[in-house]
């Protein structure tokens, strides 16, 4: 099965509500890049990135580039094993995970397509048939965050990320964790998360004032030094999220001792053959795992719930359904949220089927 | 002073002969480099330069430059382009990492600091004189034969310190390689090996711990965590390069003990404002440090050499001259030049080195208005 081409499209998508995050970082209407992998025998391959900007050393402008400076090292060459692809890409431009995932995914897709699997089975088999899912509510006004807490928890969420700091102002901050905590009464998971926005300090006064509540701190720093300071002081469970993104920091993170929890971005990774490595190790890390990707819509929300439902249910923290908050979608028969859960497509591969009259026409060709 | 456009020039610099490092798992024939020059509202103009090695060297290549600069470009429109460490914040808030794209911008913003102030970039960066700066030959992998050979004839242009390029599957013929050269070095001639990572942990305290020789020894791994290790268990002082990007990598490398020096290259670690503070950090530490760019013309060499000559003489080691090696010049005969085994920075206002534009046709990209 030779690979033929890659087209690329580049999507905009709006979020239905507008995402604000520590650091003046805001989520409306951002870029994604869709891709897709053709080969000689018909089987085509879906894949996505889309980087929030300002969030990750990622943008939307670099994937094209990176892309098409691989593209000799895929184009053209006989379709073994997404790994063996990677590890040639690897070698070819290092770095670029962003750009490389979006790769990697469409590659997962066509390999399952081609053996007529679906991509839970060849990550390790599947272990859940729905999966739980947290709801992000952006950093607004306390109150205003209490209320979309109540909303989530009437539709079946029982995850709540709050995030913080936007407004740089301690004692609101304070007010969203425990308001938040209030509205959704005991046994949810509610964590607060600076986006690394936070210094030491009030990241620790913050969390020492709601530490009487039962609430978790996500990334308050942008070291994983001040991660592990920040959860010493607060003597609270502590999630990471952009401070992991390899083997390495995954590794360092765990010696600290402050990753309870912890973000597998797609994106972050490089890819599903990168996230099934950092997958697994964390299974022996004892880092509860949430499985998603930075941002996007149908395709890399897929490709997350594929790896979601092959994971290990006790390792599982929970899974984001990104199409849901973003218009258009890519594929009006992908899974959607209920009662809190959702589960990955059926159908060999990813399983979801990109409509064409939304994508329009690529905005590069490579073959 | 603002910054009122942005001009991008692309450029194909051939390499004299084909280079071979890390064992011969790299070899690069050409270099994708870009130019850019800032101009001013005063009239002023900086120029700058970004050079990947190659695309498989460091996570950089050159159209990622271009594709950066579309972003970052029009973030700078209205900046004052003196205001170093605010040019660099807006840098780094509107595109996080990417830092082979930020060099660029930054050094063309310290041109223009120099011109505005009447000064040369050494003097900005702390220097006295313009103390002229060892220059090191880079010797590629070979037999050891070749490779005594080529020290032969750069010892003859007056190179005086040499990095040889070693690192491959035969930990036999690495052994062989270092013995060799150390024995047919001349009595006042240093040599550092560079292994650019091609040694597991296990293979670089084999190798180490069976030759003679306790010359530096050069990234012999992929992550600092395993260089840290290999430092703890070898006679050699450890040289840094490819696992440090940003100022933390730095601090985590002195934190784990992983070396006795580092390379600060400007392009890998986003421009001069960094390489400064990662220069300043090394000499508060006692590290030892080649102060050189990744690749690129005599416009690169000389920025990372004004940087290089104002650094104490205790830790500043030899320079590497990427423009050594290139069979264009489009800066003609101007900047740091290897002159009978050392460079000299200039003394004129800024960073003393301007394209032919001529040489650089039609810019390839032109921003004028801030978005």
């Amino acid at each position: 099965m030779k690979i033929t081409g890659i087209s690329v499209w580049q999507i905009p998508l709006t979020s239905l509500e507008t995402y604000h995050m520590a650091g003046g970082k805001t989520c409306d209407t951002v870029e994604s890049v869709v891709i897709r992998i053709d080969t000689a025998n018909g089987l085509s391959g879906w894949g996505e990135v889309c980087p929030i900007p300002h969030y990750l050393p990622a943008y939307a402008g670099g994937v094209a580039p990176a892309i098409e400076e691989m593209t000799g090292q895929v184009i053209g060459h006989e379709f073994d094993s997404p790994e063996a692809t990677m590890a040639r890409l690897d070698a070819w431009l290092p770095g670029h995970v962003y750009a490389k995932s979006a790769i990697d995914i469409a590659l997962w897709d066509l390999f399952g397509k081609a053996l007529g699997a679906p991509l839970h089975m060849l990550l390790g088999g599947r272990r859940s048939q729905s999966l739980p899912l947290y709801h992000s509510i952006t950093c607004v006004a306390p109150e205003d965050m209490a209320r979309m807490a109540r909303d989530a928890f009437k539709s079946g969420i029982r995850q709540f990320q709050v995030k913080l700091g936007a407004d740089s102002n301690n004692e609101a901050d304070i007010a969203r964790l425990r308001l938040v905590r209030e509205a959704v009464g005991a046994g949810p998971i509610v964590y607060g998360d600076w986006n690394c926005g936070a210094n030491r300090l009030d990241a620790i006064r913050v969390g020492r004032a709601v530490a009487a509540h039962d609430v978790m701190l996500e990334q308050p720093c942008a070291t994983l030094e001040d991660c592990a300071a920040v959860k010493t002081a607060t003597g609270l469970p502590m999630k990471l999220d952009e401070l992991v993104h390899d083997t390495g920091s995954l590794l360092r993170a765990w010696e600290l001792g402050c990753m309870d929890a912890v973000a597998l971005k797609l994106s972050k990774f490089g890819g599903l053959s990168a996230l099934r490595r950092a997958r697994d190790l964390c299974l022996h890390l004892g880092a509860k795992m949430c499985v998603e990707c930075t941002w996007g819509s149908d395709i890399v929300t897929a490709a997350a719930l594929h790896l979601g439902a092959s994971t290990a249910p006790g390792s599982l923290l929970n899974v984001c359904d990104l199409s849901a908050y973003v218009a258009p979608r890519l594929d009006t028969n992908a899974p959607v949220r209920r009662d809190g859960r959702i589960s990955p497509p059926a159908g060999n591969g990813l399983g979801v089927e990109p409509d064409l009259s939304v994508l329009g026409a690529p905005a590069a060709t490579f073959d | 002073m603002k910054i009122s456009r942005i001009s991008v020039w692309r450029m194909t610099l051939p390499l004299i002969e084909p280079y071979a490092l890390s064992g011969g798992r790299l070899t690069f024939e050409q270099l994708d480099t870009s130019f850019v020059r800032v101009d001013t509202d005063e009239g002023l103009s900086g120029w700058g330069e970004a050079c990947p090695w190659g695309h498989t060297y460091l996570p950089a290549h050159g159209p990622g430059v271009r594709a950066g600069l579309e972003i970052l470009a029009p973030a700078l429109i209205g900046l004052d382009p003196r205001a170093l460490d605010h040019v660099n914040r807006v840098m780094d808030v509107t595109l996080p990492g990417h830092l082979y794209v930020k060099s660029a911008l930054d050094i063309a913003c310290w041109d223009i600091l120099g011109q505005a102030s009447g000064l040369p970039l050494w003097k900005l960066f702390g220097g006295a004189d313009a103390d002229q700066v060892a220059v090191n030959s880079s010797i590629p992998t070979g037999t050891p034969e070749q490779m005594i050979a080529l020290i032969r004839a750069a010892s003859a242009k007056g190179y005086h310190t040499h990095s040889a390029k070693i690192g491959g599957a035969d930990i036999g013929s690495d052994i062989a390689r270092i013995e060799a050269l150390s024995a047919a070095l001349p009595a006042n001639e240093k040599i550092t090996f560079d292994v650019n990572r091609a040694w597991t942990p296990g293979v670089a305290v084999q190798v180490l711990n069976s030759v003679s020789a306790r010359d530096w020894i050069e990234q012999p791994c992929e992550t600092l965590e395993q260089c840290a290790h290999v430092a703890a268990r070898v006679k050699n002082p450890i040289m840094l390069d490819e696992c440090l990007h940003g100022f933390q990598d730095h601090l985590n490398a002195w934190k784990v003990r992983a070396g006795e020096g580092v390379k600060v290259k400007p392009n890998r670690v986003g421009g001069l404002t960094k390489a400064r503070q990662i220069r300043d950090f090394g000499v508060s530490v006692g590290w030892q440090m080649h102060i050189e760019d990744v690749g690129g013309s005599a416009m690169a060499d000389t920025a990372a050499i004004h940087l290089a000559s104002s650094t104490p003489d205790a830790n500043r080691l030899a320079s590497w001259l990427c423009h050594y090696h290139l069979a264009v010049d489009p800066v003609p005969g101007q900047g740091a030049r290897n002159i009978d085994g050392f460079a000299t920075p200039p003394s004129t206002p800024g960073l003393g080195v301007r394209p032919d534009e001529t040489l650089l046709g039609e810019p390839c990209g032109c921003y004028e208005v801030r978005q």
